[in-house]
């Protein structure tokens, strides 16, 4: 595969145009639109179409493509190619997200603007090949690191589109491996989005940079590019780790998304991620006209987690109670509690792991809870 | 309705099977019901599976059987083997379980001459998660990640299992590729692969070419033209290693 | 050797990933029942098995179609994204009565049809391409054209550019119109156009040069519903 030092950027969309796709089809224009350029991958359910779309695509818009051997590969190759200078994705879900660990690991370790899409499949092992919100702790926590990454949990087409945009900018920006966390309802489903030209919305494609084949030749002077993930002390690795924790935590209000949804004189107050954050938003209104005060709270980024955002609104609420509502069995209520530590309201929780959640499902359980 | 005579070995709760209209993995597993039988086995085999199209084959059989992670399945039927050597260990797995993800551990199996016997269904394909191309997809083959056609010069040429893993192997290995379209000789591929591990001298590997007509988009004549035309002109049918002296073809 | 009827209707829809095939098929099937016909509709589609007939086929079998496809029940348990394919679809053609086969997408197109036993050569059989012009494969005159191209033969085209729940009358007549025009330009006849009944109003006040066919929706919204 041809790499050129400047690469013309092909205008990929065009004018702005409504389309009618899949959730992983949004994906792939996402990142043809974020100028990625190649792709490395192996066959998972239900993250497969993400590997074909981007294959037909391939050849009219001068894109690579690799299925390697497994995800392991998968996710070192990504590597590889990152410190060659080059914009490389990935996708995976369940079991090959264990596999990914390792590499996203190193990613970590050695500050490497991995991206990679995570759609959520039932766990654990082979669980199912459907839904789920059971791959939270993993991709926000995984490795034996410190969940120095970036998840954004996505809950609309179009959000898959701007995400992903967004999810390799902030990636080459802070160099923090950046994940989008959807699940395979969204992989799956159809749904109209407006794909667009990022240009067209101010949005500036951050441009690639090499790690190592730098510009300039050792043997006329130029250093030699030495990079490692292992340190010889304990003290050396504390200094990285500590290094690491201090850019992230001076990053994190830039990169904090939430959104909430009548929470102002709530009574109770609903949290909730990704698709399930529809459905609790529906509940919302239902559950008003109802006669309850209901309001919804959904983080945007899993990890930095809003926080200071949740705590002020429950502070600015009526809220009696929290209900903590997810496809998992408390992978959201962890971080949730830990990151509230101190707040005394009473926390109930809608736990269904593998299994999609409805309006109606909420509002059941919120009426059993008042 | 009369039901046709089926292997003892065969679990009749989960049949009719849920293999698709004219695949191979019926054909091999009928052989290897009746392998089981001869051999009076049964009651000491343990069966693994991969996740992919061999998965539909995990209630398959009335002897204990194990389904693992996708290329898992070799290292669990070692670790069985090496808790319970009185066990006969039978790994199922497909192309992409066996030649891909599964690789080290198939290559690894057979330096340490594991006594384990391990059957690949050798389909060209990712059937399961819908006909991604594989390890053993023939250079120009359109699959659903090469859907131009498989480039040799981008993607390698097919993987030859059999023979790199008979070059591995100590003595005492068995290694064989078969055919579905030559019943009578998978049968004897398969019952020397089982007699490899009863008698305790070492891994057994026979590679099965397979027919896949659901991804392949094939009609019955064009199946077999695959097949027999051009994967057994590519993939060299025959024992490529046996204690059991030089078989015939 | 199936009985040869003087009319019989063998219809096999493809089309891309999301084009709106499943929909019109099961569309087809009921329009043929409610004219007294016997209706066999087989659910081809080996890659995307969630989003095709098998959610809703206890419906459409109480409506007397005779549904070929596997259940969720016979699914179950066993992983992957189920690309099966139920063994009753290869003699879909030996069932009296009208055949309406879905075919999933795919590299392949219509090389599906290899599937059932007789397709290809049946004097009866039309290929019915259903194309969305809201959908960036074939969103130009020329990407419709290139992807016609792929399949060896196309019968008739059925023009259903829709944007789901944001379709509006405009995007239908714009889409479509670019549709027709590529149909007119290489000779290959419209059967119809395609619209949700949700707009029947509206639409009704159009002309249009092709007969225009109203679709109810009988597939779930989201997958969780």
């Amino acid at each position: 595969m041809f790499l050129e030092v400047l690469i013309s950027v092909q205008k990929v969309i065009g004018e702005t145009k409504k389309a009618f796709l899949t959730g992983n089809e949004a994906i792939v224009w996402g990142c043809l639109a974020a100028e990625a350029e190649i792709m490395f991958g192996y066959p998972i359910t239900p993250q497969n179409e993400i590997m074909h779309y981007w294959t037909r695509l391939a050849p009219e818009y001068g894109k690579g493509f690799l299925q390697t051997e497994d995800e392991i590969s998968a996710g070192f190759t990504v590597c590889g190619a990152i410190q060659g200078g080059i914009k490389a994705f990935t996708a995976t879900a369940g079991p090959g997200n264990v596999l990914m660990q390792e590499p996203f690991g190193m990613a970590e370790a050695m500050r490497l603007p991995v991206f990679a899409v995570i759609q959520q499949r039932g766990g654990p092992s082979s669980g199912t090949v459907i839904y789920s919100q059971q791959e939270v702790s993993l991709t926000a926590f995984g490795g034996n690191g410190e969940g120095h990454r970036i998840v954004y949990s996505t809950a609309t087409h179009q959000e898959l589109y701007d995400y992903t945009i967004k999810g390799f900018n902030t990636a080459w920006k802070y160099r923090f491996p950046t994940f989008l966390l959807g699940d395979g309802y969204q992989a799956k489903m159809r749904e109209p989005l407006e794909l667009y030209e990022p240009s067209e919305r101010g949005i500036e494609i951050i441009k690639p940079h090499a790690l190592i084949g730098v510009e300039g030749y050792i043997s006329e002077g130029r250093e030699p590019q030495h990079l490692r993930n292992i340190y010889s002390m304990e003290e050396e690795l504390y200094d990285v780790v500590l290094g690491f924790e201090a850019e992230y935590n001076s990053i994190k209000n830039d990169i904090i998304e939430y959104s909430e949804f009548q929470c102002e004189d709530a009574e109770l107050i609903i949290i909730s991620h990704g698709v399930v954050s529809r459905a609790a938003e529906d509940a919302v209104t239902a559950l008003r006209s109802q006669g309850v005060k209901a309001g919804s709270f959904r983080p945007i980024t899993l990890r930095p987690f809003p926080r200071e955002q949740l705590l002020n609104i429950i502070g600015k609420s009526n809220a009696k109670k929290i209900l903590i509502a997810e496809s998992a069995l408390g992978q959201l209520e962890r971080i949730v509690k830990n990151e509230i530590y101190g707040q005394t309201l009473p926390i109930e929780t809608l736990f269904m792991p593998g299994v999609g959640i409805i309006d109606y499902d909420i509002m059941q359980k919120v009426k059993s809870i008042l | 309705m009369v039901a046709p005579a089926t292997p003892k070995s065969w679990y009749l709760p989960s049949k009719p099977h849920k293999f698709c209209p004219g695949c191979g993995h019926g054909i091999v597993l009928k052989a290897l019901g009746e392998t089981i039988d001869e051999l009076d086995i049964q009651d000491k085999t343990i069966f693994g599976c991969d996740i992919g199209c061999s998965l539909l084959a995990w209630d398959f059989l009335a002897c204990d059987s194990t389904q693992t992670h996708h290329g898992r399945t070799t290292p669990v039927m070692v670790g069985i083997k090496r808790a319970r050597p009185e066990l006969i260990t039978i790994g199922y797995m497909g192309d992409g379980g066996g030649y891909s993800i599964g690789s080290q551990h198939l290559l690894n199996a057979a330096v340490r001459n594991e006594k384990v016997t391990l059957i690949l269904v050798n389909n060209t394909n990712y059937g399961m998660t819908g006909g991604q191309m594989a390890p053993t997809t023939l250079p120009g083959q359109k699959t659903e990640t090469s859907p131009y056609g498989r480039d040799p010069d981008l993607t390698g040429y097919p993987t030859r299992g059999p023979e790199f893993i008979s070059e591995l192997t100590p003595e005492g290995a068995y290694v064989a590729r078969a055919t579905v379209s030559k019943y009578k000789q998978l049968r004897r591929f398969l019952r020397n692969a089982l007699r490899n591990q009863i008698e305790g001298n070492g891994f057994s590997f026979v590679e099965v070419l397979s027919t896949c007509p659901t991804n392949w988009r094939t009609n019955a004549q064009q199946t077999w033209h695959f097949l027999e035309d051009e994967m057994e002109q590519y993939f060299a049918v025959g024992e490529l290693k046996s204690p059991f002296g030089r078989g015939d073809k | 050797m199936t009985k040869e009827f003087v009319t019989r209707s063998v219809e096999a829809y493809v089309g891309e990933y999301a084009s709106g095939k499943s929909e019109i098929a099961i569309n087809r099937a009921l329009e043929l029942i409610g004219q007294g016909r016997q209706v066999t509709l087989v659910d081809l589609d080996t890659v995307e098995p969630f989003y095709t007939l098998r959610p809703l086929q206890e419906k459409l079998e109480s409506l007397g179609i005779n549904i070929i496809c596997l259940s969720a029940k016979d699914a179950f348990g066993l992983g992957e994204t189920g690309a099966m394919l139920n063994p009753k679809a290869r003699w879909a053609l030996r069932h009296e009565g009208d055949i309406i086969l879905d075919i999933g997408y795919g590299v392949y197109g219509a090389r599906t049809l290899n599937l059932v036993e007789g397709a290809k050569e049946s004097k009866e059989l039309k290929i019915m391409l259903v194309l969305n012009y809201s959908r960036p494969m074939t969103n130009s005159r020329e990407r419709i054209k290139e992807y016609i191209k792929s399949f060896d033969r196309i019968d008739y085209i059925i023009a259903n550019t829709h944007l789901g729940d944001q379709t509006t009358v405009d995007i239908i007549i714009k889409g479509n119109q670019e549709i027709l025009a590529v149909a007119d330009e290489i000779g290959l006849p419209v059967a119809f156009i395609a619209a949700d009944i949700s707009l029947a109003a509206e639409l009704e006040k159009q002309s249009f040069s092709v007969p225009i066919k109203f679709i109810n929706r009988y597939m779930p919204e989201a997958m969780w519903s």
